[in-house]
């Protein structure tokens, strides 16, 4: 039974709309959860401040959902997109572009929960900074949804560019490759960020007058923790806007792909590695405000040792590209 | 829609070489520039004791930087490299809010200017250690822990330009994007402002706030 290729692509654009979803509620839920039970520890503590408590864990709740509901609007346009003149490589770049959000949300879903539930705790030990725990619960939660943000941007590009001079053989895998790898590093470093930004949370809430070095490791920390995604999104820059010559050989296409692969897999422990470093340095620099500049330091360096396996993955990947 | 991703170039022939200029990047990076040559002409004209406003305002940016550069490195290299970092952080700052002007655009969504700025503040980062610590002892620190970790230790140099130009540039290109297909979905209506508050303002902030610290970061790793 033979379709033609506008129902291929719609099949792809569907498929790629239901995995964008599904894997996308995944870490919001996780998230949104966690903050609910911290809540609830938070209550018991002290049943006066409910209300407050109440008030914050919904707003954090709010912010990891965020996540899911980049999900939610890419998979709404592969449902309703109208494809122009539909070719094979669009339909690939639609699946990509599914792929890519659906595995790009989990992350920052469940990322973002850590400083909600730490807020909802901290604002119980210290009523009166309740204020500037939400500041930071928002700074903390919003930086985090950066990999659901780059996750977002190669979703669009693979959607409303316009792939339709590209030969077909090895672009197909490219494209897939390029959401792949955003997608999944994406992973490690929204689970990452969030782990500083709860530890952030929880400093404010123990020493108060440490609020400023605490921030400033917490944006370090989870700045580098998203390295390994940006690695993700430098190989997915890669195998969306380079032209690839037309071949008939298949190893050229699943060199591609494992590019993409390989990016995504390596990207994933560095950035969860990275943010237990962060959670470290940003918790202690609450204890010890005096050591804050040799704490970040500290920081750093670890993390740049456990961020060299991202780079051997993405020296893998360039060479996938560029030499195989 | 079609102009997403789009650059505006100049090439320009000589002698058998095409140059490049991407024209949009270097005329919004010298308004940029312009601005804060006003700014800092405003701001320290007619000083005194006591300050009117224009100069309470520069002091207090200029007054946060030097402490936030203290915090990392000690007092007396803190005077070297604290007018770079407060140059530095007021230049991506007003480069990643000038997107929010109409027909204007941020320089820093063209990956030529955070790379080039990352590049200049590796390089600081490096001559800051070999001038401190001394060539041997810092070309020591390319072979531990074993000599034959001295090409993953370079390229593990060498990937902080590439991490730290990216963060910034796919921050604010994702924001620009985000905000072109949204405005372009919704027929421009009630959502584009809210965005443009958090990807311009927010993000914005935050990125030059950790651009800034990284570069800070990196000198005070390399001389200590």
């Amino acid at each position: 039974m033979a379709y033609d290729i506008s129902t291929w692509v719609n099949l792809a654009a569907f498929t790629g709309a239901g995995i964008a979803m599904g894997l996308g509620a995944v870490g919001a839920a996780i998230g949104e959860g966690y903050t609910a039970s911290e809540a609830s520890v938070a209550v018991s503590r002290n049943t006066k401040l409910s209300g407050d408590v109440f008030k914050s864990m919904l707003v954090g709740q709010a912010v990891a959902e965020s996540a899911s509901i980049f999900a939610l609007v890419i998979a709404i346009l592969l449902l309703f997109l109208d494809v122009p003149n539909p070719t094979l490589v669009k339909g690939a770049a639609l699946f990509g572009a599914g792929l890519c959000m659906g595995f790009g949300a989990i992350g920052s879903g469940v990322g973002s929960g850590f400083p909600g539930g730490q807020a909802c705790r901290g604002m119980v030990h210290q009523p009166a900074m309740a204020s500037r725990l939400t500041t930071n619960m928002l700074i903390g939660s919003a930086v985090c949804q950066t990999p659901a943000i780059f996750a977002m941007v190669v979703a669009l590009i693979l959607m409303f560019v316009d792939f339709s001079s590209a030969p077909l053989q090895p672009t197909w895998a490219a494209l897939l490759g390029a959401g792949v790898s955003t997608g999944l590093a994406a992973i490690g470093s929204g689970i990452g960020g969030g782990l500083a930004a709860g530890a952030s949370c929880e400093g404010v809430a123990r020493s108060p007058e440490a609020v400023g070095p605490v921030t400033t490791t917490m944006l370090v920390g989870q700045a580098v923790s998203q390295t390994p995604s940006i690695f993700g999104l430098l190989i997915s820059f890669v195998l969306v806007f380079k032209t690839f010559p037309e071949t008939a050989a298949l190893q050229t296409a699943m060199a591609l792909l494992g590019a993409g692969l390989c990016m995504g897999f390596g990207g994933i422990g560095p950035g969860i590695g990275n943010g237990m470093a962060a959670e470290g340095a940003v918790r202690w620099v609450a204890r010890r405000v005096d050591h804050a500049g040799d704490l970040m330091r500290t920081m750093l360096v670890g993390q740049a040792v456990s961020q060299s396996t991202a780079i051997y993955a993405m020296v893998i990947s360039l060479v996938l590209i560029f030499v195989v | 829609m079609q102009d997403l991703g789009l650059i505006h170039q100049l090439l320009i022939q000589l002698g058998g070489y095409t140059l490049t200029f991407n024209l949009e990047a270097i005329v919004m990076a010298w308004i940029v520039i312009a601005v804060l040559l006003f700014l800092g002409i405003y701001t320290t004209r007619k000083r005194a004791i006591l300050p009117h406003s224009m100069q309470v305002f520069g002091e207090l940016i200029v007054s946060s930087l030097y402490k936030l550069t203290e915090d990392a490195l000690d007092e007396k290299l803190a005077r070297t490299y604290a007018p770079l970092v407060t140059a530095l952080f007021m230049f991506l700052l007003l480069s990643n809010w000038i997107g929010m002007v109409p027909h204007l655009h941020e320089p820093t969504k063209d990956l030529n200017t955070p790379l080039s700025l990352g590049i200049m503040g590796f390089v600081i980062a490096h001559y800051a250690g070999i001038k401190s610590k001394g060539f041997k002892a810092y070309a020591k620190e390319y072979f531990e822990p074993i000599f034959f970790m001295m090409p993953l230790n370079l390229i593990g140099e060498l990937a902080k330009i590439v991490s730290i130009s990216f963060r910034l540039f796919g921050n604010i290109m994702g924001g620009s994007i985000i905000i072109l297909v949204v405005s372009f979905l919704t027929y421009s209506i009630i959502l584009p402002p809210f965005l443009n508050a958090f990807f311009g303002i927010f993000v914005g902030a935050v990125q030059a706030f950790v651009f800034t610290m990284l570069t800070v970061v990196y000198i005070s790793v390399q001389v200590k």
